[in-house]
């Protein structure tokens, strides 16, 4: 309902106010509610809001020591989750946040063994010694990989890793094939290819899901990513509990690590942006759907060398409001925060050059055949490379496919969440009937059931490529960015 | 840039960054609206805790204050305020413990023992804990709706024109909308260029209606009339507002008596009020069952999104929207052959048996359901139990409720907290079955009684009798017709025209309405009434409420006669109040005094004795034709004609009737041919209850009628 629910109720930049000034309950209760109301509603903010929450329980926390503070985090985690189950981003900084305590706790408790981690330290520059891709990640992950002791809690992660490069190796090499062919070659790194094919030759999702909920025995033919030195750290066996790591001992080191998820949050777009100019070339027409900062940031810097065109899909009717008020150069509601948060100036795209064409949603099966690529936005991205995005979308990638166009999404590595979609009713919001239809008729209110599902789940053989803030991805390769973000014991955050 | 100054606002002691005062936003909830259109739930839930599709309504008006940034709010209750004291007080509403996770600064109860709207406003304004401009919603509104616009719209006039001291917040919606309250529709003429409204009145359907507009309404060069408005029960007031109020005593009700006499009085006292149209997002009020229907339709079909059950507004409550649009609490236990249609809501620990049929249904927790039962249409609140094989259909069942094997329950039913309904029975449409006896007004504090269960109605081994509304309610039933629960059968079918005939008397009626005894008793056609002037019948309503209610005051203090007299006099010439209304005021408090005392165990004949005689002079001041030459004694004639149908609906009404009688001859107020005439009369034996006073009375009267002609014979006799 954006037309009614603007900006004079209780909103991000409120919360946070109240997060400086209240106690920790209250803002708990309150971030709970606010997600309850949809008031802080796109991903990006309710990210924020998470995170900075999270925070704020972290600094205030008085436990003796870290498995505490990760019951701790798993139930505030719970609770707002609880309160927007299908606003996937909440769950997925928690589960994050989590991931980070138990890497630092881990390096705390093997900090002792020098030797050990810098042998981690050594696996992990060779390993990522050549993809710009590698580099894009480190640098998102800089202050985390030069900290020795925890450059060998990623390494702990490897297991995971195995099991899920474990099906690589046993998969036939007609994986191949499965590069998206119809897909126009994208300038992507060598490296970054081999992950490619690496990985999508994976069969979709049992067997990864196979890699996620057990814990899978060191692989003995790992496939050339790992190092050996890396397998001698995990051969050791991660922690079962951190009873004996004291609170004091990993708390600032948290702290400063759910910074830098605030920053990735704050810089995701232009991150993502920098991959514009290796997608985007001259005189494409790109479609794309829904009003979002990510994919007009994307657009924009493409547009500084290039020109083409954009067809931009109206989404009647819970996307047309924002899609319009892009397209005319005004600020959208939805961006409003955000961009007050960036601190930036909202440019349009015809600015910058780019014909902007409007097309209603009927119309996109019929101008597909003279697009070029589909670049889409997304709501949240699953483990298994699916996605669910605003409702509408389904039907353009459909047609996408049909007409053998590449689809292209742009999403921060915030949206990635290590859920699998096992029930995807469960995935759609249903959304406010009245916008959809007018509430003031009365036949159509007593006579007409009125639906309005806010989002699709698209499966992932529909996407061609992933572009989040760490580089370009196939959809079957999304697990891994997952293996590295959380961990398997916080999937499931209920006790 | 809306959101700066709101969000200063909000922290309260921030220092102002632009012109606009910074304060604190406060609001009111009217936790209880004085009606009854609840009952017999409200005999003993208050209705804002009464639950709509499993939350409490109380908790849907929180939550839009919340949303809306409000920072103090005030409870005001009337009835049941302890239960609405210890509900809020476990809310997380609550702002009494000092760890508080309530989103708003203070939220405060107040009691308070206003009867009417118009009081519940003065004693607002005397407390004078409003300073700033506030809200007032109803505790039972459910919106989605953003404030903010209205706010800035009402404050930007208030700059402006400090004489604009209101605005109303309406939600459009066309004529037959089912979500508007039937009946009564009100009737907006609003000036666009300052959404100023000219001129208020509420129609009754009648074909005759014709609306008064002051010439001047039509001087403005536009004018849209209005007659699209769910009015929402949101008004955004100053305190200037709230003192006018109190300038006019007799206000009671907030549209019917306040709104259109403020518009009228412009001239007066220059006030304005104005209107914020919304026809975006979601508003309405529950006011009575057929918008409780309405509005639980409107949730769950999620036109007031994000307010739906899977929001789980409650922090207990873990409701999700599953496939086939049911809402599923855990740990719900369906069995394989059963069926649950769209829009259900069931509650945790709800089971439903074998080859059941649930068809959109709320469902609280707890529910037991047999097997082959079909329930369409309902709402059954929590931990009922309903037997194998029964069929219940668009009735409202509270908790606690026991229903036997096989029982029908017809359309419009309700069944109160705790009735069992005994096997096999069949409850008839519309019946409103309760175990709970009615509280008097005056007996607030007292427990609620438990009536003995009759048997016809629930069956052996039930429990529960059917409610009755007693003197002060029953003029509301015509009105219910148009506001029970059932709605879509018949009697809608006809057409809006006809619907619109049932006279609603909106909601904000208060509980007394002057209206001609036959509607009840000979259940005449309801036009009757709705071609009463609804404005001249508010007046009367209104003085009849208050002179009944002073003079039983004066009754109970034990006043000085002339004291009351002055009052009620006074009260009769500012209200210009007819004589028969004044009787009928007077024999109604005197009356409720007397069956007090009685109940309080006094002795019929020493009562009334007791009561009337000191207040003589009071009662004979109400007949004007004692001593009179004439033969013809209209007035002593109507009153006895009032105090016959005032008692007719009491317990042992006849024998308070003979001795009030015989008092008040004794006393000389009434006089012999006036009791004659008034035995004579045709309406004394209209209806059974009726009639059994009039044969108690039959001795006295002939034996007055003896004495009379003895007493001409003698006076003819002297004047020889």
């Amino acid at each position: 309902m954006p037309g009614a629910m603007n900006s004079a109720t209780p909103d991000l930049p409120y919360f946070l106010k109240a997060l400086k000034s209240r106690d920790v309950e209250p803002c708990i209760e309150l971030l709970a509610d606010l997600l309850k109301r949809r008031q802080i509603r796109t991903p990006r903010l309710c990210a924020l809001a998470t995170t900075h929450l999270l925070r704020r329980v972290l600094a205030d926390f008085r436990g003796a020591n870290a498995d505490e503070l990760l019951l701790r985090i798993r139930s505030v985690g719970r609770r707002l989750i609880a309160a927007t189950p299908r606003e996937m981003v909440v769950g997925n900084m928690v589960r994050r946040v989590l991931a980070l305590i138990r890497e630092v706790a881990e390096g705390a408790i093997l900090g002792s063994d020098r030797s050990v981690s810098d042998e981690g330290l050594d696996g992990d520059s060779e390993r990522d010694g050549d993809s710009e891709a590698e580099k894009q990640e480190s640098r998102n992950h800089s202050p985390v990989r030069h900290r020795p002791n925890l450059s060998s809690g990623i390494s702990t992660f490897s297991p995971l890793k195995h099991g899920a490069t474990e099906p690589a190796s046993m998969v036939p090499p007609k994986a191949e094939g499965e590069l998206p062919g119809t897909y126009t070659p994208l300038p992507i790194r060598p490296s970054l290819q081999t992950a490619l094919t690496q990985v999508s030759t994976i069969a979709p999702t049992a067997q990864q899901m196979f890699g996620l909920f057990t814990q899978p025995e060191i692989d003995d033919d790992p496939s050339g990513v790992d190092s050996p030195a890396l397998q001698s750290v995990k051969s050791s066996g991660r922690p079962e509990n951190f009873t004996e790591v004291p609170l004091k001992d990993i708390k600032a080191e948290v702290l400063e690590s759910v910074r830098e998820i605030l920053d990735e949050l704050e810089s995701v777009d232009q991150e993502i942006a920098l991959y514009a100019l290796d997608h985007i070339h001259a005189d494409e027409i790109i479609l794309t759907y829904t009003a979002s900062l990510t994919v007009q940031n994307f657009l924009l810097t493409a547009a500084r060398k290039r020109k083409f065109t954009v067809i931009h899909v109206e989404g009647y009717p819970n996307e047309s409001a924002s899609t319009v008020t892009t397209i005319f150069g005004g600020r959208p509601q939805e961006f409003n925060e955000e961009l007050e948060l960036a601190d930036e100036p909202f440019k349009p795209l015809t600015a910058a050059g780019i014909t902007v064409i409007m097309i209603p949603d009927a119309a996109v099966f019929a101008l597909m055949s003279r697009v070029n690529k589909v670049i889409l936005a997304t709501h949240t991205v699953l483990a298994n490379g699916g996605l669910v995005a605003a409702a509408g979308a389904g039907n353009i990638v459909k047609a996408a496919k049909v007409h053998q166009t590449p689809v292209v999404v742009l999403s921060g590595v915030y949206k990635l969440s290590p859920i699998y979609p096992f029930d995807n009713d469960e995935l759609i919001e249903w959304g406010d009937a009245g916008v959809v239809e007018r509430y003031s008729d009365q036949e159509i209110v007593q006579k007409l059931k009125v639906f309005n599902p806010l989002y699709d789940y698209i499966t992932p053989d529909l996407i061609d490529l992933y572009i989040t803030n760490l580089g370009g991805h196939a959809p079957s390769y999304l697990y891994k960015i997952v293996m590295d973000h959380y961990d398997i014991k916080d999937v499931n955050l209920e006790d | 840039m809306a959101k700066k100054p709101a969000a200063a606002a909000d922290k309260g002691r921030k220092p102002a960054k632009t012109e606009e005062r910074e304060e604190l936003l406060q609001a009111v909830i009217l936790a209880d609206s004085f009606e009854t259109r609840f009952t017999p739930f409200t005999l003993e839930r208050p209705r804002c805790l009464l639950p709509l599709a499993n939350v409490p309504l109380i908790e849907y008006t929180l939550e839009f204050l919340a949303n809306a940034k409000v920072d103090e709010v005030y409870v005001y209750c009337a009835a049941h305020t302890e239960q609405v004291e210890e509900y809020i007080h476990k809310s997380k509403w609550s702002t009494t413990t000092p760890k508080s996770l309530s989103p708003f600064k203070s939220l405060e109860l107040i009691r308070s023992t206003s009867r009417s709207m118009g009081d519940a406003m003065r004693d607002l304004d005397k407390r004078d804990i409003l300073t700033n401009d506030f809200i007032v919603v109803y505790g039972d509104v459910i919106a989605n709706i953003a404030m903010q616009p209205a706010l800035d719209a009402h404050r930007a006039r208030r700059e402006k024109d400090k004489n604009a001291i209101m605005t109303m917040v309406l939600r459009e919606a066309e004529l037959g909308h089912r979500t508007r309250a039937m009946g009564v529709e009100p009737i907006w003429m609003i000036d666009p260029s300052k959404n100023r409204v000219l001129h208020y009145e509420q129609i009754t359907g009648d074909p005759d209606h014709i609306a008064r507009v002051e010439p001047e309404v039509l001087d403005c060069p536009e004018l849209i009339v209005h007659t699209d408005l769910i009015d929402c029960g949101i008004d955004i007031c100053t305190p200037d507002a709230l003192a006018l109020w109190s300038d006019n005593f007799d206000f009671q009700a907030p549209r019917r008596n306040y709104l259109y006499s403020v518009l009228k009085d412009y001239d007066l006292n220059g006030k304005t009020i104005h209107t914020h149209i919304i026809n975006q997002g979601y508003a309405a009020r529950v006011r009575n069952l057929r918008t409780y229907d309405a509005v639980t339709r409107d949730v769950l079909e999620r036109w007031a999104y994000p307010i739906c059950p899977d929001t789980n507004l409650l922090r207990s409550q873990s409701y999700r929207y599953q496939r086939g649009c049911m809402y599923k609490e855990q740990n719900v236990m369906l069995a394989r052959t059963c069926v649950v249609g769209r829009h259900s809501v069931l509650g945790e620990g709800t089971r439903i048996g074998d080859g059941s049929v649930v068809e959109s249904s709320v469902l609280g927790r707890k529910c037991e359901v047999g097997k082959n039962v079909t329930i369409e249409n309902s709402f059954i609140w929590g931990d009922v139990v309903i037997g194998d094989g029964s069929v219940i259909r668009r009735a409202v069942i509270a908790n606690g409720v026991v229903i036997g094997k096989g029982c029908t329950i017809l359309p419009g039913a309700l069944l109160s907290y705790g009735v069992r309904i005994a096997d096999g029975v069949i409850v008839r449409a519309e019946r409103r079955i309760t175990t709970t006896k009615r509280r008097r007004h005056d007996e607030d504090s007292a427990p609620a009684e438990k009536g003995s269960p009759d048997a016809e109605i629930v069956g052996r081994n039930g429990d529960g009798f059917e409610y009755h509304d007693s003197e002060d309610e029953d003029e509301d039933l015509p009105g219910l017709k148009g506001t029970g629960l059932v709605y879509s059968d018949a009697t809608f079918a006809v057409s809006i025209d006809s619907i619109s005939s049932f006279n609603d008397f909106d909601d904000e009626e208060s509980d007394l309405e002057d209206r001609p005894k036959r509607t009840r008793s000979a259940g005449s056609s309801f036009l009757s009434i709705a071609s009463d002037d609804s404005h001249d019948a508010g007046m009367a309503r209104d003085f009849h409420h208050e002179a009944a209610n002073s003079l039983l005051d004066g009754l109970q203090r034990g006043d000085l006669a002339a004291n009351m007299a002055l009052e009620l006099s006074a009260l009769r010439l500012s209200t210009n109040a007819s004589e028969h209304q004044v009787r009928r005021a007077v024999v109604s408090a005197f009356m409720k005094r007397i069956v007090q005392l009685v109940e309080g165990g006094g002795s019929i004949a020493q009562t009334a004795k007791e009561v009337l005689t000191p207040c003589e002079s009071l009662i004979s001041r109400t007949m004007f034709d004692r001593g009179d030459e004439s033969s013809e004694k209209p007035d002593q004639h109507d009153f006895l004609l009032l105090l016959q149908q005032d008692l007719s609906h009491r317990k042992d009404g006849d024998l308070i009737f003979l001795h009030v009688l015989k008092n008040l001859v004794a006393l000389d107020v009434v006089e012999a041919e006036g009791a004659l005439q008034w035995f004579e009369d045709e309406k004394s034996r209209e209806g059974d209850d009726m009639l059994r006073i009039r044969e108690k009375a039959t001795e006295l009267v002939e034996y007055l009628n003896e004495e009379e002609s003895s007493g001409e014979e003698e006076s003819e006799e002297d004047e020889d």
